[in-house]
């Protein structure tokens, strides 16, 4: 029987969740008025697209299309520097506007959230499918931008249902009408199912989200690992997927990657690169009191190969001055002169807290001491005049010799207000029309 | 022990009502307000804050703040001499920001191009926030997409027919003949002299 009934109860729970459109490109819409309706593109400084326009994405330009290639599908295309500033604004006020309705509201990325809207209704005097409505309309009035919305009764169904109808949709789940929404969805296109289990699933003659939902418990707990049974308890209708309010105060890992353009092969600039991305991650990694205890770093290539290496530490440590010897060796055995390189970039893995590490028998306790007292003066330094106010001399090259970017810098980075300086602006999106 | 009322105890008591539902409190919520329990007790403050011209009456007779009591931030009254410390933490004070931004998550600066409105003192360069999803009232300053151009006019309505004035008698009053789309309403103007 097709038509199984997953959940009786249609709202044992009700999150939402809540998917900006083309989001960098409609920031840019919304502060630029005159771009609505047009072929428009960001990530100009990266040389491939990070956010294409519903008008770009109808030509067929899709995000990770190298520009050269975009510019050839659509010659008119309009192409324009990543202005994250912008973007985090809107970003953080769509989940203020969130938070109007529901305290537990959990920022997934930069333009994705869920609410888990359950128990609100007699406080908000309106049923679930009117606060999404609702919500939706809020954001979308006040920011000027659209969003698709999904609503449903586990975080894996609510994103499926946002995706069910883009842009500017909404779609609502209920427990009863689960299969019916599952039936023609292809199981890859279910949130946490990857490439791997996609195929694995094949494997089993599944191939859309209500096969899978559909098979018997015992076999997804024998055949599958915990994330498996748990994606295949939500499609069900079963939350075991908290909405979770908490900002990220622990992290596995931390990496930090950059590209630049044009591609080079020049060694001290690649090194340069690679000691910044270093800096930059360990910064963060201070910022929460961790330390790695290894250390990845890759190189990648003008054809997008990606050659890398890693090397565990003595003790777990976050500065850069330590770290730096290592990073030289790591580089040496990964940069090849003949090759040419679009992106470096590091991971700090096995991170522990940075209190009580413990020095082996070949460290120097004083100098690392004094490294450390260092590294306290210079993240003070940041604070006060910006990141990488104090850094090493082998990351030195990228302010002398520039970041690499291509094109413009943003119109937000060009337009300075009386009072901002370069690091600090106002707080509030600048709306570029001329009255 | 119950704390003494003076009056202006009562001001902030109301003041802070007035801040945060603006609008003044009916008697009944008066009672829990000023921690009293008989309506004629609240008759009694209401009169002394009259009387001190705090509170107005309206023409109907409905209470009302008077001529900006209440939306000027607050610093205590500075007496002769030393002022009480607890009597400034007592007074609420909002940052400019809060003081020049009413809905934060719809609000947006422009940078002004053109004299159009420099008859209400707004000038090139003036920063102005606009706020994106208010309903215009007459008389309000708007930047609206005009037939295919920005603009920031007055908005004026009457019946069915939307006027747009600019503050400078240089350009003629607009009647949006195609389309009219209003991006948003002009809350408040800024100026900065110095870095």
């Amino acid at each position: 029987m097709s038509d199984q009934l997953f959940s009786l109860h249609s709202w044992p729970r009700a999150i939402a969740h809540i998917d900006g459109d083309a989001f960098f490109t409609s920031c840019e819409e919304a502060i630029h008025p005159e771009l609505k309706g047009k072929a428009l593109i960001t990530g100009g400084e990266r040389g491939i697209v990070a956010c294409a326009s519903y008008p770009a994405k109808k030509l067929g330009i899709k995000r990770g299309v190298p520009l050269h290639e975009a510019r050839r599908i659509c010659p008119g295309l309009i192409i324009l520097p990543s202005d994250y500033e912008t973007y985090s604004l809107f970003s953080r006020r769509m989940f203020c506007i969130m938070q109007r309705f529901t305290p537990d509201v959990e920022e997934y990325s930069i333009d994705e959230a869920f609410a888990d809207i359950t128990g609100m209704r007699r406080a908000l005097r309106s049923s679930y499918e009117e606060i999404v409505v609702k919500m939706k309309k809020e954001i979308e009035t006040e920011l000027g931008i659209t969003v698709s919305v999904g609503l449903s009764i586990t975080k894996v169904l609510a994103k499926a249902a946002s995706k069910h109808q883009k842009p500017a949709g909404i779609t609502i789940i209920r427990g009863r009408d689960i299969a019916d929404y599952l039936r023609n969805l292809p199981v890859e296109k279910v949130w946490g199912i990857g490439n791997a289990t996609t195929n694995y699933l094949a494997k089993m003659g599944i191939h859309f989200a209500l096969e899978f939902a559909q098979l018997p418990e015992k076999k997804v707990r024998d055949k599958f690992t915990k994330p498996g049974v748990e994606i295949w308890q939500e499609l069900r209708g079963e939350s075991v997927y908290p909405v979770t309010t908490e900002e990220k105060s622990s992290y596995a890992s931390i990496s930090k990657t950059k590209t630049f353009v044009p591609p080079t092969s020049n060694a001290e600039y690649l090194f340069a690169h690679l000691m910044r991305n270093i800096e930059s991650a360990c910064i963060k990694a201070r910022r929460y009191s961790l330390a790695p205890n290894r250390i990845g770093i890759f190189l990648k290539k003008n054809n997008f190969n990606t050659v890398g290496n890693e090397a565990k530490l003595s003790r777990p440590c976050a500065f850069p001055l330590e770290i730096s010897g290592i990073i030289h060796d790591l580089f040496a055995s990964c940069y090849c002169l003949k090759d040419i390189y679009r992106s470096t970039g590091v991971v700090l893995l096995d991170l522990e807290p940075d209190t009580n590490i413990q020095y082996s028998l070949f460290d120097d306790p004083i100098k690392a001491e004094k490294i450390k007292e260092l590294y306290n003066v210079a993240d003070e330094l940041g604070k006060k005049f910006g990141k990488h106010a104090l850094h090493l001399g082998s990351s030195h090259p990228i302010d002398k010799l520039g970041k690499g970017r291509r094109g413009t810098p943003t119109i937000r980075e060009q337009t300075q207000l009386k009072g901002e300086t370069q690091r600090r602006h106002l707080g509030l999106p600048l709306l570029h029309v001329k009255p | 022990m119950k704390k003494r009322m003076t009056i202006n105890i009562v001001e902030q008591k109301f003041a802070s009502f007035f801040r945060e539902q603006r609008r003044m409190p009916t008697y009944s919520e008066m009672l829990p307000l000023l921690g009293i329990k008989a309506k004629s007790a609240a008759e009694y403050w209401i009169k002394k804050l009259l009387d001190k011209g705090t509170l107005e009456k309206d023409a109907k007779g409905f209470l009302k703040p008077a001529h900006l009591s209440f939306n000027l931030p607050l610093v205590g009254n500075v007496a002769a001499g030393f002022p009480s410390p607890a009597e400034e933490e007592l007074r609420d004070t909002i940052s400019f920001d809060e003081y020049l931004i009413n809905n934060s998550t719809a609000s947006f600066v422009l940078s002004v191009t053109g004299d159009s409105m420099i008859d209400e003192g707004i000038k090139e360069k003036d920063l102005v926030i606009v706020e994106r999803g208010r309903e215009p009232k007459n008389g309000d300053i708007i930047l609206a997409e005009v037939d295919g151009n920005w603009t920031m006019k007055y908005f004026y309505k009457k019946g069915k027919k939307i006027t747009l004035e600019a503050a400078n008698p240089k350009y003629p009053p607009i009647i949006p003949k195609e389309e009219l789309q209003i991006a948003g309403v002009i809350t408040a103007v800024v100026r900065k002299y110095h870095k």
